[in-house]
């Protein structure tokens, strides 16, 4: 297998999941991808590791989808960059995403955490 | 969609970039900040941030216009790909081209012809010609006015049905007396068709029967433009046809030439513009319309046809005695409407057409050839590729784009060679007394139809080979670059197939061929009974110039004395009909005491000739006598039947003294004569009578017997004709033999284009075993020099590589035979003299391509076996 293929093998592994973290991130304020993949690190503590294989095809998408918007702007370190923007589709999308999640967390958990003797009768 | 997609395209690439060097520079950055030194902070990111070119193809593609970008990069490598190579892109696109070409002539053939029936007219899909009796090839007009009349205004399923009868004319009057094909129309002619006047009007329904002391008549277009230098006050003024008056009404838009298809008419006047015809006008026995008919919108052949049945019935009910033969009546599309020269096209050209698509596919299969032995040979370099990133769809694409650009390339070399062809098919049809103008077209749907198979064909020769292509393991093939994998056994399996299908499609090819130059052998060398050296024939248009019946006779006499006189002229006579000219008379003839089968046709052809004529012709006379010139219109009317006739209607019986009614005149038997070609050498024998010419005679021809070549009477000939008369026009002045070639025109044209065909078909077929096995040989050289070291004689080697080309021949032979045998049977009716499946036409042709092949087998068996062990040992 390829390397586009693992890309593209994360990127539908991820699929909504990485959206809804890009989303989320962006509620906090814009943000270019480079700021995406560090507070995504911070906040999940260094357990998720964004690949820009994956980040950047799915801002590109999101933005093609009209739940991010783009403009360049000058950071604080006085470098050009991309930053990304929540529009107020992508915050309608996020509330959908983030109740979809719930779902399935609570529904995986139902499955994962189900009591012995109920699971024999 | 924007228009200018490339544009913005170019744009956010560039800011693309900008954001990856943006992310790079912030996490360099960062990493500085955190005290590593900038050459390891900038290592460190770049191996963080991974492939950057492959993000950036994955982060475009979510864009939507990728492909645009890809095909853009796709087509410029497959150019750069071919122009590598150009012995294979100038062969295979040459190969393509003429593949294409052969597809196209003949469709632009088809489409001038059958597809266009009625130059001008509207939605021609809606007409349908009407046929009368017993179908065949040229039948005479079918209908009499009043039974025309009857079914035009009774039909349901009709939005209208035209008629129409044509023949020569002189247009007299002007300073040069002209030769022109005039028709005489019903009045609803011009708008059954469809057609609208450029200049002035055309006939009105009350002027369809009524004579005017001065008739109206509409002009061509190319005649009001040749004759009259476009007038364009032309209507109202007067003019001449066979020195009558008549009124100039109206001009026909460019490019009408009248309904049947293939014959150009001049000139239209009303049905009986001078009250001259009234019998024809009100016999119903008088059959001299051809008819042709506008369906009703949503009508279908089959209930016209039914509909027009019943009203016939009725007619033959009313009128039993004017409807001895056969009445029923038959509907044709014009395409295929027996009338004309489509009934010919039709039986010939989608015949043609198929042995085209045989050799496009041949040459298909030739070029994936080549096209799979390159990709083969270029596996090296798409191995690396797709170790680099690409992945299997993508180099399918760029693959299958080359062979798409070789037939794009090769579809625009067709296309400036079909415009050429196109008008080649004329050259087939030998100079003729009918007015033909039958050529191809070069129109939108050849157009269409070379990008549609040149598309095709692209996709053929690219996709087969760039499959099996793109199947190879990169790792494999990079790992293991020796002869020893030979392009994998899957590609050998393919390239096999492929050199089969060559050799299985080129037999029927090379089959269909011979048995048509057997054909047209036999036809040239079938003996038509009667004689075509040292004859010469002139019409003299007398019944078109405007003489009175007296004044013809007079000059007919004049004539024949005249040239009879002539130094180097055996025997001349006159006649009116000159056989295997495609030109037919027919006429209802009720022989007295016989009664016909139900539905028998009582349709006897005709000629009228004069002493002298059976002579001349050498045909026979078997019993009874030859005309005298006392046979003339004060004796009594007299017949010469065939022996065809003679069996016919009196079997067994003497015919000598039996009666014959025709045009409601009775005729005695007073000879019988051997029977002789009426129209073409393959014909069923019709039954024909022969009149005496001055009783019957209508036009007139001279028709001398010569000593030496007759050609070289021709001039003598003719001023003898203008001493009678200089005012005479003289025409159509031929040998017989000239006169004749017109007969097997069509046979020609199918064994040229066949022959052409199977030529392309074993010249690729050939080249195309020979390439593979070469191919092949070359791979193993290895492999043989290991052979040749361990023992293995020159004889064993070669034994080795002919055995591998003998069983692709084998198989592709047989496989082509059960396919060739097919297809033979669909051109039976075009063949003369020799059966479908004849044994020495198959056996030979199997041999030939046979041993061509082994031929080409040999050249690279040969080569292998001279080579010296040692240095093919070394050769990797």
């Amino acid at each position: 297998m390829n390397e586009e293929d693992q890309y593209k093998n994360r990127i539908e592994l991820l699929q909504g999941t990485l959206d809804m973290l890009i989303l989320q991130t962006l509620q906090w304020g814009p943000q270019h991808g480079y700021g995406i993949v560090q507070a995504l690190r911070l906040r999940s503590g260094d357990v998720l590791q964004v690949e820009t294989g994956s980040l950047y095809p799915a801002l590109h998408r999101l933005e093609r989808q009209s739940w991010v918007q783009s403009e360049w702007k000058q950071s604080e370190s006085k470098q050009r960059a991309r930053y990304y923007r929540i529009t107020a589709k992508g915050k309608k999308q996020l509330v959908s995403d983030l109740g979809r999640w719930e779902r399935i967390v609570e529904a995986i958990g139902l499955v994962m955490y189900v009591k012995p003797e109920e699971s024999e009768s | 969609m924007k228009w200018f997609p490339s544009f913005g395209f170019q744009r956010r690439k560039r800011e693309l970039q900008e954001e990856v060097d943006a992310h790079l520079q912030m996490a360099i950055a960062d990493r500085v900040a955190r005290g590593e030194t900038a050459e390891t902070a900038r290592q460190a990111a770049a191996r963080e941030f991974g492939n950057i070119p492959l993000v950036q193809d994955v982060t475009r593609d979510m864009w939507g216009q990728a492909w645009l970008e890809q095909l853009g990069r796709d087509v410029r490598y497959a150019l750069r790909q071919l122009r590598k190579s150009p012995g294979f892109s100038i062969t295979a696109t040459a190969m393509l081209a003429v593949a294409i070409c052969a597809n196209s002539t003949v469709f632009s053939w088809i489409d001038g012809t059958m597809l266009r029936p009625i130059p001008g007219a509207r939605d021609t899909g809606d007409l349908v010609s009407l046929q009368r009796g017993e179908r065949n090839f040229s039948p005479t007009p079918p209908f009499s006015y009043l039974d025309y009349r009857d079914l035009r205004e009774q039909n349901h399923t009709f939005a209208g049905i035209l008629a129409y009868h044509h023949d020569w004319i002189t247009l007299t009057g002007g300073a040069q007396p002209e030769r022109a094909y005039i028709a005489n129309v019903s009045a609803n002619y011009f708008d059954v068709l469809g057609i609208k006047p450029v200049l002035g009007r055309f006939f009105l329904a009350e002027e369809e029967t009524r004579p005017d002391a001065v008739p109206n008549v509409v002009l061509g277009y190319s005649l009001w433009k040749t004759r009259y230098a476009e007038d364009p006050a032309i209507v109202g003024k007067s003019i001449e046809i066979a020195r009558h008056p008549v009124t100039v009404i109206g001009v026909a838009p460019e490019g009408v030439v009248g309904a049947m298809p293939g014959i150009r008419e001049d000139l239209w006047v009303t049905l009986d513009p001078l009250g001259t015809d009234v019998w024809r006008m009100t016999h119903r026995d008088a059959d001299w319309l051809n008819v042709i008919g506008r369906l009703r919108p949503g009508v279908s052949l089959g209930t016209a046809a039914q509909d027009l049945d019943t009203l016939m019935h009725h007619i033959v009910a009313a009128y039993p005695d004017q409807h001895l033969g056969d009445n029923r009546i038959t509907l044709d599309p014009m395409w295929r409407s027996p009338f004309g020269a489509n009934g010919y096209m039709a039986a010939t050209l989608p015949i043609l057409l198929a042995f085209a698509a045989v050799v496009l596919l041949l040459t298909c299969a030739n070029v994936a050839t080549l096209t799979l032995v390159r990709f083969v040979s270029r596996r090296r370099e798409l191995a690396i590729r797709q170790s680099l990133g690409a992945n299997r769809i993508q180099l399918m694409r760029q693959m299958v784009l080359e062979g798409v650009v070789l037939s794009i390339v090769a579809g625009a070399v067709a296309l400036v060679l079909t415009s050429w062809t196109s008008k080649t098919f004329a050259w087939f049809f030998p100079a003729n007394s009918n007015p033909l103008i039958l050529n191809g077209s070069m129109d939108h749907k050849v157009v269409i139809g070379i990008a549609v198979s040149s598309l095709l064909v692209g996709m053929l020769c690219g996709a087969l080979p760039a499959w099996r292509s793109s199947h190879a393991p990169a790792v494999e093939v990079l790992k293991a670059e020796s002869a020893s994998i030979s392009g994998g056994s899957r590609n050998r399996k393919l390239l096999s197939g492929l050199v089969v299908a060559q050799i299985a499609l080129s037999l029927p090819l090379l089959l269909c061929s011979g048995l048509f130059l057997r054909t047209l052998r036999n036809l040239a060398g079938a003996n038509p009974g009667f004689e075509q050296d040292h004859i010469l024939t002139a019409s003299v248009g007398l019944n078109i110039a405007g003489y009175s019946h007296d004044e013809e006779q007079v000059i007919r006499h004049k004539i024949l004395d005249r040239v009879s006189a002539l130094p180097g002229v055996k025997v001349a006579s006159l006649t009116d009909w000159i056989p295997m000219t495609l030109g037919q008379k027919k006429e209802d003839a009720y022989p007295e005491g016989y009664a016909p089968r139900p539905h028998e046709s009582l349709k006897v052809l005709h000629a009228e000739v004069s002493p002298r004529y059976f002579e001349s012709l050498h045909i026979p006379i078997l019993e009874g006598r030859e005309f005298t010139p006392d046979d003339d219109e004060k004796a009594p009317r007299v017949l010469i039947v065939d022996q065809t006739a003679a069996r016919r209607y009196w079997p067994g019986q003497d015919p000598l003294g039996k009666e014959l009614r025709v045009w409601g005149s009775l005729f005695t038997v007073v000879g019988v004569v051997r029977n002789s070609t009426h129209t073409f050498v393959n014909e069923s024998p019709e039954p024909m009578v022969y009149m005496s010419f001055f009783q019957a005679g209508y036009e007139t021809m001279v028709q001398v017997k010569t000593e030496g070549n007759p050609v070289d009477l021709a001039p003598a000939v003719q001023n003898a004709i203008h001493e009678v008369d200089t005012r005479l026009p003289v025409f159509d002045v031929r040998s017989m033999r000239e006169n004749t070639q017109i007969a097997s025109s069509f046979a020609v044209i199918q064994s040229t284009l066949a022959g052409m065909f199977a030529l392309i078909g074993l010249v690729l077929a050939i080249t195309g075993i020979y390439g593979v096995v070469a191919y092949r040989t070359q791979l193993r050289t290895h492999e043989i020099g290991v052979r040749m070291a361990l023992g293995a004689s020159r004889v064993d080697v070669l034994r080795l590589v002919l055995l591998q080309g003998l069983w692709l021949t084998g198989i592709g032979l047989a496989l082509g035979l059960a396919f060739a045998l097919g297809l033979t049977r669909i051109i039976v009716r075009l063949l003369y003299g020799i059966g479908a499946n004849d044994p020495i036409t198959v056996v030979s042709v199997v041999m030939l391509l046979g041993a061509m092949s082994l031929a080409a087998c040999y050249l690279p068996a040969h080569r292998a076996m001279r080579r010296n062990p040692v240095t093919a040992i070394r050769e990797l």
